[in-house]
């Protein structure tokens, strides 16, 4: 079969490639390490990537199947991490790591915030994930991409863009298509008009919550993978996506 | 900080504030003070039908005459009590916990990685066989009681260092109340497990718990494959297991239908009358439900091979079929590099033969001891079916 896509797996990873046939379930981090995140919020992102991490590796289920990325936007540009690394943007190699093998990576916060291009390189990221494993023969599950920000698109100078509305119509293409169910959060001081372009990108499964339940929402998109593996329908995901909206423990449903 | 209070059978208990899983449909709670059991409580109040369901369950209790050795745990976590809120609303229901690490979700046998942390130094093809055998054990007698497991997949299925098997989600089980004669059906399913008239919509039935346990004891046997893994070649849409199952394209029966991933086990490890009845179930058996291997069939075949397993003397954890002149995993690793039983070692010398290192088995007693079990029960279970 023809890829337009290099296989891009390093040699220390081909031996994970070989475990087993089992159907692939794609997740991305899309977060923003802009400056606004700077002090506590990100410290509490990664303790909470590092807590979710050490989960992820004791779950049986997910490990079986989930691949991790990580896409950062901050500084002067958008980032993708493979694990703890953040690869060359020229690099061919995949950011994607089984999650058994998935180490988060530390992140920092500064810059701009290119919210735009950080969702553009996803969705890039996962159309070259799924074309390279349908191209071994591997199934996949419709993947999950989970926006977090706490601010408003930039360009690169830090002005604030409208540029971002050029991903609205791509978006509900996409998501007509399943081809991946995108999460839009906000967090921390996000202002209205943050709400509105995070409700713009993902009418149905965006939220603005108060703080920064960094944990919670992880645990929030593990639960999604769990119902994905399980064949649940759209409503089990509407279902699971407002409980965690509303902050509330499980049982108070 | 606890969590909610409930009544099981009128004696109040503390829940956990966080529960152990959270699906969503029910989470499950540990109790306070109790480690012995949890308490699953759904998300939207259950309905009359379930309450019902449930009352029924706690009169009956399935499998209870076969025997067991003390370190056998229950093949079901049955419902033990009513959970009710302070006003006797009904909530959920109480079972005994089979929690890691003692007891491991299915689907932790599946990759190399997790067989090497959870079972370590045992989970070789010997040990996936006798789990293959309890499962379609513990079907056979469900369906034996009248039972249909209807949800029956990897993740709700926990197994034990001693290779025991335990079915966690109870109250989905569809069975006729003898009763009343009202039918409780199941109304979840699992669709990387789900025969084609399930994903229909169809009720759950023997025969499709039977598609399920095909596919399931095809996975044990391959360290983890699924018999409908492959993307088809020339396929435009996305292409998932499911689809696979609905068009009935297995690699085991039909590999020129699919891109096969270069892992993929090769289904002849499976001894030749396993593989006769695999091909059953993922040929005519996907669209004809009567054509599907019953789990009995099932049985009877694992029991001949449980005997008659190969050790390698190259490798540890490295057993086989007696139908194999030589170890499959070692050929295996030769060609590709890729041992499925022992984690990565050092890189070799092109061409050097690799290093014995097999250590004693730890488990010899408890195999002859496993021997022995297993004819008393298959003798039980072959005059209770015959």
């Amino acid at each position: 079969m023809h890829s337009e896509y290099p296989p891009t797996l390093p040699a220390e990873y081909a031996d994970i490639e070989f475990e087993n046939n089992a159907q692939r379930m794609p997740l991305v981090l899309c977060l923003d390490t802009s400056s606004s995140m700077a002090g506590a919020p990100i410290q509490a992102l990664n303790t909470a990537l590092a807590e979710w991490t050490r989960e992820l590796h004791d779950d049986v289920s997910l490990s079986y199947s989930v691949e991790v990325a990580v896409v950062t936007f901050g500084g002067q540009s958008v980032g993708a991490w493979r694990g703890p690394h953040l690869l060359d943007p020229r690099t061919p190699t995949s950011p994607f790591i089984p999650a058994h093998a998935f180490q988060a990576p530390q992140l920092t916060a500064a810059g701009v915030t290119l919210m735009t291009e950080a969702l553009e390189l996803s969705m890039h990221i996962v159309a070259a994930r799924k074309a390279e494993l349908r191209a071994s023969g591997l199934q996949y599950y419709r993947p999950q991409v989970c926006l977090v920000t706490d601010g408003l698109p930039t360009d690169p100078t830090g002005h604030l863009t409208d540029s971002w509305q050029r991903l609205i119509p791509v978006l509900a293409e996409e998501q007509r298509s399943r081809r991946f169910r995108l999460y839009a959060i906000g967090v921390g001081g996000i202002t209205d008009r943050g709400e509105q372009v995070l409700q713009a990108f993902a009418p149905k499964f965006n939220a603005r919550l108060q703080g920064f339940p960094f944990r919670e929402l992880l645990q929030m998109m593990s639960a999604s993978a769990n119902a994905e593996q399980k064949g649940a329908g759209d409503e089990v995901f509407e279902k699971i996506f407002s409980q965690f909206k509303t902050q509330r423990p499980a049982w108070e449903a | 900080m606890s969590g909610r209070r409930v009544f099981l059978d009128g004696k109040a208990v503390t829940l956990a504030e966080q529960p152990l899983k959270g699906g969503g449909q029910a989470a499950v709670f540990p109790v306070e003070g109790d480690a012995g059991i949890v308490v699953k409580i759904y998300r939207d109040p259950p309905g009359p039908d379930q309450e019902r369901r449930l009352a029924r369950m706690l009169t009956m209790s399935p499998l209870a005459a076969r025997p067991t050795d003390a370190n056998q745990p229950p093949e079901l976590a049955w419902p033990t009590a009513m959970a009710r809120g302070t006003n006797g609303e009904f909530l959920g229901y109480a079972m005994r916990r089979f929690g890691e690490p003692r007891h491991v979700q299915l689907v932790g046998l599946f990759t190399r990685v997790q067989r090497l942390k959870l079972f370590p130094d045992r989970a070789d093809w010997r040990f996936l066989l006798g789990v293959a055998w309890n499962l379609a054990f513990m079907t056979a007698r469900m369906h034996h009681d009248n039972l249909v497991i209807g949800d029956f997949s990897s993740s709700n299925v926990v197994v034990d260092g001693n290779g025991f098997v335990t079915f966690l989600d109870c109250d989905s089980i569809a069975f006729t109340d003898p009763a009343t004669g009202e039918l409780f059906p199941c109304l979840m399913h699992t669709t990387d497990y789900s025969a084609p008239e399930r994903q229909a919509g169809g009720p759950a039935t023997r025969q499709s718990d039977d598609f399920a346990l095909a596919v399931l004891v095809y996975q044990l046997l391959t360290a983890g494959n699924h018999p409908f893994g492959g993307v088809p070649h020339e396929s435009t849409s996305e292409s998932t297991v499911k689809d696979n199952i609905a068009a009935s394209i297995s690699y085991v029966v039909r590999p020129e239908m699919v891109i096969i991933p270069r892992g993929t086990v090769d289904p002849s490890v499976l001894p030749p009358e396993l593989l006769t009845l695999a091909r059953a179930a993922f040929g005519p058996g996907v669209q004809t439900p009567t054509a599907r291997p019953q789990a009995e069939a099932w049985l009877r075949a694992l029991d001949k091979e449980r005997g008659q397993v190969r050790s390698c003397t190259v490798r540890p954890l490295h057993t086989y079929g007696s139908h194999l002149p030589t170890c499959p995993w070692c050929t295996r690793a030769s060609v590709t590099g890729h041992d499925v039983f022992n984690g990565p070692r050092p890189a070799q010398v092109p061409g050097t033969p690799p290093t014995p290192d097999q250590p004693p088995s730890p488990y010899a007693g408890l195999k002859v001891l496993g021997v022995v079990l297993a004819v008393i029960m298959l003798i039980v279970i072959l005059a209770n079916l015959g």
